[in-house]
């Protein structure tokens, strides 16, 4: 029986990888090995009938149905991988602002405790922590922030990423 | 607003036009390489409803990736290496789930294939076409996925040991190895031998 190399060398021969210094080799060895031959013969019909199969399986769903599958996931992709494209350009500002606002609030807040007189207020309302009132009774002033955008701020989806 | 009619463009057309964002276009991509990318994904995943996922998946990552898409090789190639690559990570995450198939265990013990007869005479030249396409239907159905991988590979998208080494993440000799014992299995197979009268 021939050895597991050459069984692979006479492969690789017949896929053309070998270099012509090993194929002169094997060519060498398939004149004068009977079994080397066969064997080379039963890989290259197999070969040949497999060049031979055209698997003609088709999708089994509609073109119509199948697209439809495909553009909803790319929708919804797109959607969740770039939300902010969405969204207006301060957008993005706004997780900054929220902080940069209380910071603000509660020093205006500790400066106006060290002048005499009334001292004005900043308070974060507990039932709404989403929302800050500073008050300056002196100056009347009554000033409310709210972290998050008022109602309609943002336009209406529409509903073109969503899934059914 | 009626929209443009794709069915006449060539698909280097299509590509560029998808490209800027025309999805029409790529729909016309799809209509045209859904079948090929389906029947790739059922050669190597052999299972119709996981094969239909993994086309859709790979039309998504087609889209998604269009902007990379050179034009080095033809669209049908380049769609075609997402799905096998899809095919492959699947395979790989079934594998882990479960145990090594019989296949595999016989390419890492030694190999039954480096001692089976050599079939003789060619067992598909008498065979009608419809039947030779059977039963090398049923014969890819029992290979392991790593060897019918190697075959489908080698046979069907004529990519060379190197390339195929680089797509599975394999070496040279692993690639030669399984296409030798895929091609001798499958010559058993197509002779309607059996292993036990092999050995």
């Amino acid at each position: 029986m021939i050895d597991y190399d050459l069984q692979l060398k006479l492969q690789a021969h017949l896929d053309g990888e070998l270099s012509p210094a090993e194929a002169r080799g094997i060519q060498a060895r398939l004149a004068r090995d009977p079994e080397a031959r066969a064997l080379l013969a039963e890989l290259t019909a197999t070969t040949a009938a497999l060049a031979d199969f055209e698997d003609g399986r088709r999708l089994p769903e509609s073109r119509e149905f199948f697209w439809s599958k495909i553009e909803r996931e790319i929708h919804r992709d797109a959607s969740s991988a770039s939300p902010s494209a969405a969204l207006p350009w301060w957008a993005g500002w706004r997780r900054w602002l929220v902080p940069i606002g209380t910071a603000a609030m509660v020093a205006l807040a500790g400066l106006m405790a060290t002048r005499p007189g009334l001292a004005p207020e900043a308070e974060a309302e507990l039932a709404d922590p989403g929302a800050f009132t500073y008050r300056d009774y002196t100056a009347r002033t009554t000033l409310v922030w709210l972290s998050y955008p008022a109602e309609k701020e943002f336009p209406a989806d529409d509903g073109s990423d969503t899934m059914d | 607003m009626t929209e443009k009619d794709h069915s006449s463009s060539e698909d280097p057309a299509l590509v560029r036009a998808a490209q800027r964002g025309d999805m029409a276009a790529f729909e016309e991509l799809v209509a045209r390489h859904r079948d090929k990318v389906f029947a790739r994904a059922f050669s190597m995943v052999r299972n119709e409803e996981e094969a239909v996922d993994l086309s859709q998946e790979a039309w998504v990552k087609g889209w998604q990736r269009l902007p990379q898409f050179l034009g080095e090789s033809s669209f049908g190639t380049w769609i075609t290496r997402i799905i096998i690559n899809l095919c492959l990570d699947h395979l790989r995450k079934q594998k882990r789930q479960r145990f090594e198939s019989i296949e595999a265990m016989d390419e890492e013990s030694g190999g039954v294939e480096r001692q089976m007869p050599v079939v003789t005479p060619n067992p598909t030249v008498n065979l009608e076409r419809q039947e030779l396409r059977k039963r090398i239907d049923q014969a890819l159905g029992q290979l392991s996925h790593e060897h019918r991988t190697v075959l489908v590979l080698h046979e069907f998208e004529e990519m060379e040991y190197k390339e195929i080494a680089k797509t599975m993440g394999c070496s040279i000799g692993t690639v030669m190895s399984r296409l030798f014992y895929a091609r001798r299995k499958m010559a058993a197979l197509l002779a309607n031998l059996r292993r036990d009268d092999l050995t």
